[in-house]
């Protein structure tokens, strides 16, 4: 039975190689180099282009009709072996730039890559001569690309940190481009890293290229950062750029977002940044006792009383619900001056006293509508056991009543 | 209106005289008496099932003012009972409390009914007609769980139907029919509550009719040794003797309730989500904790059959044998009344058992 099982697939997986060899592109190239166990015969089963049924001879020219090198490889045949780095980018960008060719192949492909890719720091130092640049092929492969959403791809969101880093964490390898090494090993410890690495959020965790670009991949200039951080913190960035600290950073050349939460080590945010003691992000443009460290003391003082305020909430709450009582009304209150609080947080990028006070407004009127369900549930409980005591009293009156009336019975004969 | 020349201080009674026989039924309540042999005190739990039973349905009245029997609005209707209407609490909790202790004492009355062996002839009938009583009671248990549309008590229904739903052959359309549907939806909230309110209540007045019918006819069973013994017979007038110490309990009853009530009031928990997966430590109300536990001890496969198809088996004719006790027991012969009375006090023993384990499990 074992035997049998062990002939059946083997037959299978004969049939299954057969089969993929026959359909892939690639004529008598392929065949060969997966008769000599070529890895870039392998790859090619994987690639998107292969599955396209584009052949070898797209980019590498030559016969793939002839079954010997010689002839396949031949002179005029237009056979290209290796590329250059700049040869490469030409060679992508001669399809992937064409509007027609990708329109009639796969019309939702964008085909700016290689005119973005000149605008990159990559783009221009490869166009200065300097080879040890990232072109196509460092970051998506050569014989086994796959499509971004593939989860083996390098470029898939969650795989880009580690494929930058293989050249930008490298000290020696870029030892040459005047440029920091940390970012990966920032990254990793940051919001964005662990939500990506470690979360596997791959919808909305930033990796590299979503703040600095895809091809043309750049070190943000100081006026766009809030425009790449706005792209998810919208909100955020709105009330920054509406606020009088926008044109207080332009004319200091700060970088908005960055001036306060850093790059690439970007961590939770916590109340103890604002205020205006020393340590403090406040502090380190304001002096203490100047309108922005007033402003900062305001702010730090008004998050810290509302934060105070929840624990007496949930003690209240607690003490009520431990006690039988129905407090979800309570918590309902709590759980929107909670909402409050958070947009609290974010109006802190309004730097405006009067917004504070609106929110923090609504957020004292909830938290007090808390506090009173929890105070009324306590003092209905109260109420509850003085009725008992009264219905007790009143129960045990008849008990004795009736107790009395049964020894008055005529005895039992 | 008319006066009675016996009583003409009282009216209304000559007025009710002229028109009705209550002279009779005054004649017969005066002789009713109730035996008084070394078991007399669990005579009294019939009484006080019977006193729970009017509390249940004085507060259900009361709740269906307002409770709203859809799944769209059941929670909340229940959420409002609870924290808006005056004394809505107090009602909803008597009721949840009344319904616990009820079963509790029919379970009493049923195991001393067992013990002192009140089952035999000519008492046949009363004890199957309790015995559909106390099925009846489980049944209210079992729907008006479901009604506040809780998360406990929809997860707690759902397993409680499938086990239903093992029953060979009727288990699954029964099963259907209870959950209108394959699952536990939102339809099985009305069919439950229909139950709850109607078909059962309905049920168990022409059960508890019949069953105090026939304990009036046949009067309380007597101990077996006065039929040696005559002279030790002893009995009290049921008016007022048996009826005021009753009282006595029925006060002291709803004193235990309103303390109850008042320390821990029934909760309502999270709103049933019928998509939300179930949560860890799903169980059964206290009175089906035994089979619950009895059915989780079983084995996969049992011979031919699948375990838990075996454990309702054993159940059933469990349940089968308890409802012949009185033809297996006739008091001809010592050995079979001691078999019983051991049997059944095994049983005891296995069902508190099973249930304490449910509770720590």
């Amino acid at each position: 039975m074992r035997g049998f099982a062990a002939v059946l697939v083997l037959v299978f997986a004969g049939l299954a190689s057969t089969v993929t060899a026959d359909e892939l592109p690639g004529g008598e190239c392929l065949k060969c180099h997966l008769e000599i166990e070529d890895t870039i015969a392998e790859l090619w089963k994987d690639d998107v282009h292969a599955r396209a049924g584009i052949g070898c001879d797209g980019c590498h020219g030559g016969d793939p009709t002839r079954d010997v090198n010689e002839l396949a490889k031949r002179s005029g045949s237009g056979y290209q072996g290796e590329f250059t780095a700049q040869e490469i980018t030409l060679s992508c960008g001669g399809c992937h730039g064409d509007i027609e060719y990708m329109k009639a192949r796969n019309p939702l492909l964008p085909v700016d890559q290689l005119e973005k890719y000149w605008t990159s720091e990559h783009g221009k130092l490869l166009a200065k001569g300097e080879t040890r640049v990232a072109q196509c092929v460092s970051c998506h492969d050569a014989h086994g690309v796959r499509e971004v959403n593939d989860a083996k791809s390098p470029v898939y969101a969650a795989n880009v940190p580690a494929m930058c880093a293989h050249c930008h964490a490298d000290a020696e390898y870029m030892s040459d481009f005047d440029i920091a090494t940390n970012q990966y090993s920032e990254y990793v410890q940051s919001v964005h890293g662990k939500a990506l690495l470690e979360k596997n959020d791959v919808r909305g965790a930033p990796a590299c290229n979503d703040c600095h670009g895809n091809h043309g991949a750049a070190a943000p200039t100081v006026d766009a950062i809030s425009n790449i951080c706005g792209t998810c913190h919208s909100y955020n960035a709105e009330l920054f750029l509406e606020s009088s600290m926008a044109s207080a950073f332009k004319d200091k050349s700060l970088a908005d977002c960055v001036a306060c939460h850093g790059k690439h080590l970007i961590t939770h945010v916590s109340d103890e940044w604002v205020g205006d003691k020393p340590g403090t992000t406040c502090r380190k443009c304001h002096d203490e006792g100047d309108d922005g460290s007033d402003l900062a003391l305001y702010f730090t003082d008004t998050i810290t009383s509302v934060r105070q305020s929840f624990e007496e909430i949930e003690d209240l709450l607690g003490e009520a619900e431990a006690k039988g009582m129905d407090v979800t009304e309570g918590e309902d209150y709590s759980e929107a001056a909670r909402q409050g609080l958070l947009q609290a947080r974010t109006l802190i990028h309004s730097f405006s006293k009067p917004v504070m006070e609106d929110k923090v407004t609504e957020i004292a009127a909830n938290q007090a509508a808390a506090l009173e369900v929890g105070y009324a549930q306590l003092k209905a409980f109260e109420d509850r056991r003085r009725g008992l005591a009264i219905s007790t009293l009143l129960l045990l009156l008849l008990t004795i009543g009736v107790a009395i009336k049964i020894r008055t019975l005529p005895p039992l004969e | 209106m008319s006066t009675s020349p016996e009583n003409p201080e009282r009216p209304l009674l000559a007025w009710v005289r002229d028109r009705y026989p209550i002279a009779q039924f005054a004649e017969w309540a005066k002789h009713k008496t109730v035996p008084i042999g070394p078991g007399a005190f669990w005579y009294y739990f019939g009484g006080i099932t019977l006193f729970l039973f009017f509390i249940q349905v004085g507060t259900g009245i009361l709740l269906m003012f307002y409770y709203k029997g859809s799944a769209d609005t059941a929670f909340e209707s229940v959420r409002f009972i609870s924290a808006k209407v005056p004394f809505g609490w107090l009602i909803r909790s008597v009721h949840a409390w009344a319904a616990n202790l009820m079963i509790f004492s029919v379970f009493i009355h049923m195991f001393s009914v067992f013990f002192m062996r009140a089952y035999r002839k000519p008492r046949e009938l009363t004890w199957l007609s309790g015995i559909v009583l106390l099925a009846l009671l489980l049944g209210f248990g079992f729907s008006g769980y479901l009604l506040p549309w809780n998360e406990l008590a929809f997860f707690a229904t759902k397993v409680g139907t499938d086990i239903i739903g093992v029953i060979p052959v009727i288990g699954e359309p029964i099963m259907y029919v209870l959950r209108g549907g394959e699952e536990v939806t939102g339809s099985t909230l009305p069919r439950f509550f229909a139950l709850h309110v109607a078909l059962f209540p309905a049920l168990l007045t022409i059960f508890t009719a019949a069953h105090l019918f026939f304990i009036q006819l046949q009067g309380i069973h007597e101990p077996d040794a006065w039929k040696a013994h005559p002279e030790q017979r002893k009995t009290m007038p049921f008016f007022p003797h048996f009826f005021m110490r009753e009282l006595l309990l029925w006060l002291i009853t709803l004193n235990i309730l309103a303390v109850l009530a008042v320390f821990f009031p029934a909760e309502l928990g999270v709103e049933a989500d019928p998509f939300s997966p179930a949560p860890a430590g799903i169980k059964p109300e206290w009175y089906f904790l035994s089979t619950f536990e009895f059915l989780k001890y079983m084995p996969a496969h049992v011979g031919p059959m699948e375990g838990e198809e075996f454990g309702l088996l054993i159940i059933s004719l469990g349940f089968l044998l308890w409802c012949l006790v009185p033809w297996i027991d006739r008091g001809r012969g010592r050995a079979m009344t001691t078999i019983v009375m051991v049997t059944g006090m095994a049983i005891l023993i296995f069902l508190t058992i099973l249930t304490y384990l449910g509770f720590v499990a």
